[in-house]
């Protein structure tokens, strides 16, 4: 499998704060990777960076093999970005924006573009700037199906959309990846969206990161144990099986990577008297904040 | 190309900031230096000098103060008026009866100031009838220029004279007149006692005194001196009608041409250069006062009213470089860059480079805060070193641009 | 891609471009609409007098017009860019970045070539109508700087709505205005004749400007 994206010892700073050091991570060909963060963390900072739009204190990002502060033309070509809010040419009308892109990528294919466009209830003269915040993202969905790229970086694809378009958006793009093996770098602020869309999940703290794994591997992986104790003030954040602990009295929410079997081993060999003990079926977001802490 | 848009923008700011930042440093600072009138008096035959100031104070060459009266009373012929009016003008001085109508008709003034020579020529000039036979000069409709031949446009309609045109041409020709003119000096203006027409330099130089009357040309060629160039004509309308104009030539000497037979003559005045130097003829019954006044001294010529030196008076006072203001200048600026040379009425960049090298303590100091930004910022001194450079060389200028358009390279 | 380029640009600006035009030309209208009153009512030689020897500027009107045109113009083609950061939308076209930003200039410039042309033409073909060579040259030698002025604006202005930074962009405006003022003084008519090819050049060495703060975006000052 070929590496689309690929970074290298990334670091960053804003002034004085690190946002983080020796970040690395890399991207496959066809795979759809969304990457989760809590505010903060630096999401933004990398889609900076891959954007070209911020030079990292240190580090390299490469994508197709190219230092992302210097696309060439050609790379740039096979790159479909897509800006948070959907940001695009808002003072064209739909007519006017596919006949200005058009003249740039060589495989330009309509097609997909006014299948989008005409489910808009807009007319031909609407300006984009009059549009609803839907009808927004379905032109910038439109524009970039019709460039036809081999990459799309998608920056909080969700923000701002009505649960019917997140849905529309997200089938098109699942779609289009698989039918393509196209790879797609995603964000979003809404995590179960993510979770009908990505193969991979690449989740950042402060810092560093946390995990990079295929989404169902995570999932089957990382798992939520509750159980009550009969001594409450029990603390076993430290211990190194747990990634995270929250204890309200005698009630333990566990989170680990670990088996049932060896926790409760564990609990026994300490001589923690326990009950009611319980895997907890998890969503993707209650996995991230599972990992993340609620904090 | 980012690079050199870099340093355009930072050369950009250094021009503007060596215009603007030096011009609202004088607007504030800059304090008037009044300079010294000088008279000569008719009666002592030496020099009277009034000082302006918070007070004026008006004293002889001897440095004996005077009250207004006594001092007015020792310059008959500039007080003439108040003389009269308080009863006090002498009936005669030096054996010459006071005649009122004789003492009007020799005053006369006569100003030239460098940006008179250097400014911008019209090209075109109303050439008025001479000899009307009407009390008032009439405005003509039409304006002539000298090229390679002499053409009157016609106002109203933008068209060429030809018949007049031709005939002013011919008789130009017939004098001797090489096509274009050089210079074109008369008195353009309705609002003179008459009208002499205009003197002329033709493109060898030759000076011709050209006029209409009744309708139809007088030209007249005025015999010089070989090799006598002339850097400018003031034609002069006086009352006492004894010369056309003062000539500058070329080498800076002052000239009169006496009215009819065309004498020229050339006055006793010496070191004048009328590139820097502001003139200032003040005539009366008896002399010629010529000031000549540079930035920080006045050379005053009594002449005779026959122009032959009678007397000398020098003197200079602290100019505004050496001013308060001028010093502490001369610690900030390293030059200004003007847009007007008092001198020149042309608008260009006149550059004024600071003398001394005051300001290279600030240059200095300059170089170490930025050289304390760099490091601040964590920048790479090598890909900082022409800035450094460019603060050494331009001072404060630089300093304001380099930081304005800051370098972007990270170690 | 030049195409398209300049298709986008066009849409930005055409109605502020073709308007502006039209509002200076019917300046220039107005101009000429005195010098014809003031010629039949003031007597034409007396009002070539006014103009010859008493420094009266029959074009004066015309002072402040092309610097209008082109704030118009570069405000209507780059805070749209700026609008929501879409610059980033046109960076990320499969251009180099400057190229695309010297199209966008040579855009921008080449209309303004345009616009200043057919007034400037009008203004002068009428000039010659109304006045002798001599004075239509003066007027020339005291209108060129500002339409020299409305290039430098526009390139300026450029500069300074790329920038993201506020505090710089008051700086930047700073120099600009201080800039601009060197075309604006005042003087005799034809004073400018020495200064005029000087200010030709500073002008054409200041039209890549906008790069400079483009690139500051482009590495993250914002």
């Amino acid at each position: 499998m070929n590496t689309v994206i690929e970074c290298n010892n990334l670091t960053h700073y804003y002034g004085k704060k690190m946002v983080y050091e020796d970040l690395n991570f890399s991207v496959g060909e066809g795979r759809i990777l969304g990457l989760l963060g809590k505010n903060g963390a630096g999401k933004t900072t990398t889609i900076n960076i891959l954007h070209g739009f911020l030079q990292p204190r240190s580090g390299e990002a490469l994508i197709f093999g190219e230092n992302s502060q210097r696309l060439s033309p050609h790379t740039k070509s096979r790159i479909g970005f897509l800006l948070e809010g959907h940001i695009q040419y808002a003072f064209m009308d739909i007519h006017q924006i596919e006949k200005f892109y058009s003249g740039f990528y060589p495989d330009w294919d309509s097609k997909p573009y006014w299948e989008l466009m005409s489910k808009l209830k807009v007319t031909a003269r609407q300006k984009i700037s009059s549009m609803s915040c839907g009808q927004r993202s379905q032109v910038a969905l439109g524009l970039i199906l019709a460039q036809n790229p081999d990459l799309l970086i998608l920056d909080d694809f969700s923000m701002g959309l009505d649960p019917g378009y997140r849905r529309l958006f997200i089938d098109y793009l699942r779609n289009y990846s698989k039918a393509g093996n196209k790879t797609i770098f995603a964000t979003s602020h809404i995590i179960q969206d993510m979770e009908r869309l990505i193969d991979d999940v690449l989740i950042m703290d402060y810092n560093r990161v946390l995990t990079q794994t295929p989404v169902d591997e995570f999932m089957r992986t990382f798992k939520q144990f509750n159980f009550e104790t009969e001594r409450s003030g029990i603390d076993l954040s430290k211990e190194e099986f747990v990634v995270n602990v929250d204890t309200i009295e005698n009630n333990i929410e566990l989170y680990s990577y670990d088996t049932e079997d060896n926790i409760r081993k564990f609990l026994d060999k300490k001589g923690i008297a326990f009950k009611n003990f319980r895997e907890v079926k998890m969503g993707l977001e209650d996995a991230f904040i599972g990992l993340t802490g609620k904090y | 190309m980012i690079k050199i848009s870099r340093y355009i923008l930072v050369a950009i700011a250094i021009l503007v900031s060596a215009v603007a930042i030096p011009k609202l440093y004088w607007l504030s600072f800059d304090k008037p230096i009044r300079s010294p009138f000088i008279m000569y008096s008719s009666i002592d035959h030496d020099f009277m000098i009034q000082r302006t100031g918070e007070k004026t104070i008006r004293m002889d060459n001897t440095g004996r103060e005077y009250t207004r009266d006594e001092f007015e009373q020792k310059l008959p012929l500039f007080y003439s008026r108040q003389l009269l009016i308080s009863g006090t003008m002498p009936d005669t001085i030096d054996g010459v009866y006071m005649d009122i109508h004789e003492l009007n008709k020799a005053r006369s003034f006569f100003r030239l100031r460098p940006a008179m020579i250097y400014a911008p020529d019209p090209g075109l000039y109303p050439m008025f009838e001479s000899e009307s036979g009407r009390a008032n000069l009439e405005m003509p409709k039409d304006y002539f220029r000298i090229s390679w031949r002499m053409e009157f446009i016609d106002a109203a309609d933008n068209r060429i004279n030809e018949k007049k045109s031709r005939m002013f041409t011919s008789v130009l020709q017939k004098r001797g007149f090489v096509f274009p003119a050089k210079k074109i000096a008369g008195i353009p203006t309705t609002r003179k006692s008459c009208d002499e027409g205009y003197f002329v330099t033709d493109s060898k130089d030759q000076l011709f005194h050209i006029k209409m009357i009744e309708a139809r040309p007088f030209v007249k060629k005025v015999e010089l001196p070989g090799g006598l160039k002339f850097k400018h004509i003031a034609c002069v309308d006086f009352s006492d009608k004894k010369f056309y104009n003062y000539l500058v030539s070329e080498d800076n000497d002052i000239y009169v041409l006496s009215q009819d037979v065309y004498e020229l003559t050339k006055l006793a005045i010496e070191n004048y250069n009328a590139d820097t130097e502001e003139l200032r003829i003040y005539g009366n019954l008896f002399y010629y006062n010529v000031v000549i006044r540079g930035d920080n001294y006045v050379n005053v010529t009594i002449l005779d009213s026959d122009y032959n030196k009678v007397d000398e008076y020098h003197e200079s006072w602290t100019g505004r470089t050496d001013s308060k203001q001028g010093k502490i200048f001369s610690y900030i600026f390293p030059a200004q860059l003007k847009m007007y040379d008092s001198n020149i009425s042309f608008t260009d960049f006149y550059p004024d480079i600071t003398k001394g090298f005051n300001w290279l303590i600030l240059n200095l100091l300059l170089i170490l805060v930025h050289f304390y930004i760099i490091r601040k910022k964590g920048f790479s001194l090598k890909n900082n070193i022409f800035d450094l450079i460019i603060v050494a060389l331009t001072g404060l200028f630089g300093f304001i641009a380099v930081n304005v358009f800051p370098n972007k390279s990270f170690a | 891609m030049f195409k398209s380029v300049i298709y986008k640009e066009w849409i930005k600006t055409r109605w502020f471009i073709i308007l502006l035009t039209l509002i200076a030309i019917l300046a220039v209208g107005n101009i000429f609409l005195t010098v014809q009153h003031n010629m039949s009512f003031k007597e034409a030689s007396n009002y070539w007098y006014q103009i010859l020897f008493q420094n009266s500027h029959y074009f004066s009107y015309l002072k402040f017009v092309p610097l209008i045109i082109a704030l118009a113009l570069a405000s209507s083609q780059y805070i749209p860019e700026i609008t929501d950061k879409r610059i980033k939308l046109t960076f990320h076209l499969p251009l180099r970045e400057n190229r695309i930003l010297i199209m966008m200039l040579a855009y921008g410039t080449a209309s303004l070539l345009i616009s200043y042309s057919l007034v400037f033409l009008i203004f002068l073909g009428l000039s010659n109508q109304f006045f002798a060579a001599e004075i239509v040259k003066l007027a020339i030698i005291s209108v060129i700087p500002w339409f020299l002025a409305g290039f430098a604006a526009y390139f300026m202005a450029g500069l300074i709505i790329l920038e993201a930074i506020w505090k710089y962009r008051i700086a930047y405006f700073i120099i600009a205005a201080a800039f601009l003022l060197l075309f604006f003084e005042t003087g005799l008519a034809g004073s400018y004749e020495p200064i005029n090819l000087k200010l030709t050049l500073i002008t054409l060495l200041s039209s890549i400007s906008l790069l400079f703060s483009a690139y500051r975006f482009r590495k993250g000052e914002m």
